[in-house]
């Protein structure tokens, strides 16, 4: 009999909805996201989505806080945001876009999709490294 | 009298007072404190409405303590409290984290520590809480160890006390302003 190795319990930032949360998300990204192995153009970028995400999500939670369950793997690093009120996912996307730029998750993350819970709605964001061969 | 002094550590006591014996001097008298996260001065237990408290729960694994001690300098440079109560903050938390790392579980057996840092009243309260086997000797180490004097020294006051159903947890307040030491 083989018995499965335990899954970790995840990494979770819940914050209230002010203006502590820009500070501590951002750390707690920019840590996960260099203990991942993502190099630093991938790990400035993982910063500025949890910038922007502590700047947009307060807008769009179903409570007053925030919450973001964080998940490292092999050179990625998935963001897990909500529960979000009902349309807020998509909000929050299209709220991210900045003039003259565009949509900055959207152009950033290579995963990026809203899932409806029992909870409310979740917005999934996945950064990744993969080094591509000439 | 030391600041490592023959107090008893036993859970669900309150250490309060006299951890001033390891206070340094403080040279911040002014700090102003951000207005925006201090709405908070009560002081029930267990309520999920405070106005600016954060909640960090992590798999206990030492290379997130580093990320505790990381959150904890945010939360504390937001509020522009003194870096002497700072640097007691993170040492206090690093050893409560470590023990947590150290002990709580079996080995090979993940679980979580949770991390809830608010301010309360005049204080920050830090609460490190686990789910694992609960205080008790430990077979691996001959004396009860520098951890939990340690904390004891570095905080105003201090709770241990069983976590719910498995675990424990550490009840760590820290004056946002230290008294300013006699002439």
């Amino acid at each position: 009999m083989t018995t499965e190795p335990q899954r970790e319990p995840p990494t979770r930032v819940s914050v209230v909805a002010g203006p502590l949360v820009g500070p501590v998300l951002r750390r707690v990204v920019g840590m996960l996201a260099a203990r991942a192995d993502l190099p630093l153009d991938r790990l400035d970028d993982a910063v500025l989505v949890a910038d922007l995400i502590a700047a947009r999500a307060p807008a769009h939670v179903t409570g007053d806080r925030v919450d973001v369950a964080l998940e490292p793997g092999p050179r990625s690093l998935a963001l897990r945001v909500g529960p979000l009120r009902a349309g807020g996912g998509e909000a929050l996307i299209v709220d991210a876009a900045v003039p003259g730029v565009g949509n900055v998750i959207e152009q950033l993350a290579d995963e990026l999709t809203v899932s409806p819970e029992d909870s409310g709605e979740f917005l999934h964001v996945r950064l990744a490294y993969a080094a591509t061969t000439a | 009298m030391s600041c490592f002094g023959p107090r008893r550590q036993t859970v669900g006591q309150v250490f309060r007072g006299d951890s001033r014996a390891v206070r340094r001097p403080t040279s911040v008298g002014t700090a102003t404190l951000v207005t925006a996260l201090n709405q908070d001065d009560s002081a029930d237990e267990g309520s999920d409405s405070r106005a600016s408290d954060v909640r960090l729960t992590l798999p206990a694994r030492p290379e997130n303590v580093a990320v505790v001690r990381h959150v904890l300098g945010a939360f504390a440079e937001a509020l522009l409290l003194p870096d002497t109560v700072i640097e007691d903050m993170r040492l206090a938390v690093t050893e409560a984290c470590t023990n947590v790392v150290r002990h709580a579980y079996a080995d090979g057996e993940p679980g979580p520590v949770e991390i809830l840092i608010r301010p309360v009243g005049d204080t920050l309260q830090v609460i490190v809480s686990d789910e694992g086997r609960g205080l008790r000797p430990s077979a691996a180490s001959s004396g009860p160890g520098l951890g939990l004097p340690l904390i004891a020294a570095l905080t105003h006051e201090l709770e241990i006390e069983p976590a719910g159903n498995a675990g424990s947890r550490l009840r760590m307040s820290f004056l946002r302003e230290q008294p300013l030491e006699p002439a």
